[in-house]
Formats: structure tokens, C-alpha cells, sequence
């Protein structure tokens, strides 16, 4: 009971902490969720607790999880009326980025690791978690590699998403927003709700879509990306 | 505190009426739902915007942390990693990067954003 107090404790206290070193020194790869997850894992291991057990005394923050995610309603509200004037080029474009990426991420995980159900875990990664696992579930995937691929994915975009974005002078809060939303999901959203408002509201906005869009779109072109490229 | 308080409650409200579509029609996960019914109520002016702005803010500056566990996890992949780990990563990294690539210059192209461009700064 102590050592999950404790465990709880120290999670909070360690992203307030890097949370606090990254407003002093800026630097990108101080990022709090990513510090303190790499810190983490180590210890973890190292006082030998359990993945079981760490969610069991963490289980508080994963109650907040689905609260936070409604608060990204706000930026969304704020930011309505320049997002109405914009939404069917968004829809079309979003169309197109999921048909890429699932394309993508089919044919080569097919090429290099050749086994259907990781394909398809690796196809369903760019959005939320609860509807790419759904997903992958209908679709008969390994959802184990999808959790693990969302993960991941929404990491890399909110750690490197904006540097990379900004590289290719890629710099409007609207393009950002919606390239980061669409790759790396909340994870990636709740990275760039630091930025500014309109990045968290374009972000908010084309996360909702990739996921509607992806539960319309994976159910037909994975089964015919299957059907060729699994003959 | 009354403010944070009142923007806990609707926000606990939109999750439950969230929770309920998700539990009728299924489709998009509930904590979905609940941001835009959120967002539908903000613009009907049936939340009040000035009394949820600054705990709002406070929640999205710190969601980050409960997004920790979730990554935590790859404790649990360890096995995996160790047999397909770097054609894993090389997938997510190449089909993120090249979405993110795609997605962004086209919206750059496409958007008229020089209303925007000013309060990105």
C-alpha cells in the first residue's frame, strides 16, 4: 500500500520536475513525458515491481486520462470558427493521409517481417488507443503490437514531430496542428497544447477525424491489402 | 477553487453523456465523444467560458503526466522488441514521419494561414 503511494507520488513529482527544468532551459528532448518514462523503466526493473503492480498504484492518473481528453473540447471550441471554414478541405486531406499510412505501414512491415497479424497491428497505429485496438481486434491483429506501435508513434511525433515540421518550413499552427494530430494522436495533442491554442485545436480536431476516418476506411483497404498481398 | 470545481462537474458530465452514445452506438471511445460535447456546449454558451478558461488550462499543461503509464508499458514488449524490435521501429518511424511530412506540406500549401501565422508566435 505505501510503495504505491509512493510509486504515485514519484511519477507526479518526476514530470512536475522535468515539467519545471523544461520551462527554465527549453530544450526539446526534455520532454516530461518522455524523462520520465525512460527514468521509469530502469527503476522499475531495478526495484523489481511489476508492470501490474506500477499500473495498480498509477491507477489514479489513468482515471484522469479520459477527464483530460475532454478538456481539449476547449482549445477545440476556441478555435471553431477558423476550423469551419477549413473542415472539408481537412476531411479530404485526412482521407488521403490514412489511405498512405495504412498503405505504408501494411506493405513494408509485409516486406520485412511477413506475418499478417503484426501488419496489421502496424497499419492501425496513428490513432487513439482504445479505437486501434478495437480495430485491430475486428481485423484479426495482434493488438499487443498495436498498443506498443501507438505508443511509439505518438512519441516520435511529439518529441521530433514539431522540430521535423519546422525543418521542412512546415510553421503555420494550422499545419502543425493537423500533421501532428494525424500522425501521433493525444499524445502528440497534449505535447502541442503547450504551444499554442490553435495548434491544440487543429490537433484536437484532425485526431477526432483519423480516428472516425480510420474506422471507416481500414475495414476495406486492409482486407484488400491482405487478399494481395497475403494470396 | 468554485471554478475548478464547476469545470470538473461539466467536464465529469460531458465524459457520463460520452460514456452513454459510446455505450448505444459504440463507434469512437467515450473520452472522444465527451470533447465534443464539450466543445458543443462551450459554443452554445450552456458552460460558461470565463469560469472554466484558467483550470481548463491548467488541465491541458498538465495532461502529459497521464499519459505516462501508457509508455511505461513497452516493460511488457521486452520479448517483442528483442525479436522484431528494429524492423518495428523502422516501420512506425518511416510511416510516421512520412505522414507527418505529407499531411504537413500539403496543409501548408493548401490553407491560407497568414491570419494564423500571427498568434502562433
Amino acid at each position: 500500500m505505501m510503495t504505491n503511494f509512493i510509486l504515485l507520488l514519484f511519477t507526479i513529482a518526476l514530470y512536475q520536475f522535468v515539467s519545471r527544468c523544461q520551462n527554465k532551459w527549453q530544450f526539446i528532448w526534455l520532454n516530461p513525458m518522455f524523462i520520465s518514462i525512460i527514468i521509469l523503466i530502469p527503476l522499475l526493473i531495478f526495484i523489481n515491481v511489476s508492470y501490474d503492480s506500477y499500473t495498480e498504484s498509477i491507477q489514479v492518473l489513468n482515471l484522469l486520462l479520459e477527464p483530460a481528453i475532454v478538456a481539449l473540447g476547449f482549445p477545440l471550441y476556441q478555435q471553431l470558427k477558423q476550423i469551419k471554414l477549413h473542415w472539408k478541405k481537412i476531411i479530404s486531406l485526412l482521407s488521403l493521409g490514412v489511405i498512405l499510412v495504412i498503405s505504408i505501414s501494411f506493405i513494408s512491415a509485409t516486406l520485412l517481417i511477413n506475418k499478417e497479424n503484426i501488419a496489421i497491428a502496424l497499419s492501425l497505429k496513428s490513432v487513439t488507443t482504445p479505437i486501434g485496438i478495437t480495430l485491430t481486434e475486428q481485423l484479426y491483429g495482434d493488438s499487443t503490437i498495436t498498443a506498443f506501435a501507438i505508443m511509439i508513434a505518438g512519441l516520435l511525433g511529439a518529441l521530433l514531430g514539431p522540430a521535423w515540421l519546422n525543418f521542412i518550413h512546415v510553421r503555420s499552427a494550422i499545419a502543425q496542428g493537423i500533421a501532428i494530430g494525424a500522425a501521433s494522436h493525444v499524445i502528440g495533442t497534449a505535447v502541442l497544447a503547450k504551444i499554442s491554442a490553435e495548434h491544440a485545436a487543429y490537433s484536437s480536431m484532425a485526431l477526432i477525424s483519423t480516428a472516425l476516418l480510420t474506422a471507416i476506411i481500414s475495414p476495406v483497404l486492409i482486407p484488400a491489402l491482405i487478399h494481395y498481398m497475403y494470396p | 477553487m468554485k471554478n475548478a470545481l464547476y469545470t470538473l462537474a461539466y467536464i465529469g458530465l460531458c465524459l457520463f453523456l460520452g460514456k452513454l452514445i459510446n455505450y448505444t452506438v459504440s463507434g469512437l471511445p467515450a473520452s472522444l465523444y465527451g470533447m465534443v460535447i464539450y466543445c458543443i456546449l462551450l459554443q452554445m454558451n450552456f458552460i460558461s467560458v470565463i469560469k472554466i478558461t484558467k483550470a481548463n488550462q491548467w488541465i491541458i499543461r498538465n495532461m502529459g503526466v497521464c499519459f505516462v503509464p501508457a509508455g511505461v508499458g513497452i516493460i511488457n514488449h521486452f520479448d517483442l522488441i528483442r525479436n522484431h524490435g528494429f524492423a518495428l521501429i523502422s516501420i512506425i518511424f518511416f510511416s510516421t514521419f512520412a505522414l507527418l511530412t505529407f499531411i504537413g506540406l500539403v496543409s501548408e500549401r493548401i490553407f491560407d494561414h497568414k491570419n494564423t501565422i500571427k498568434s502562433s508566435r
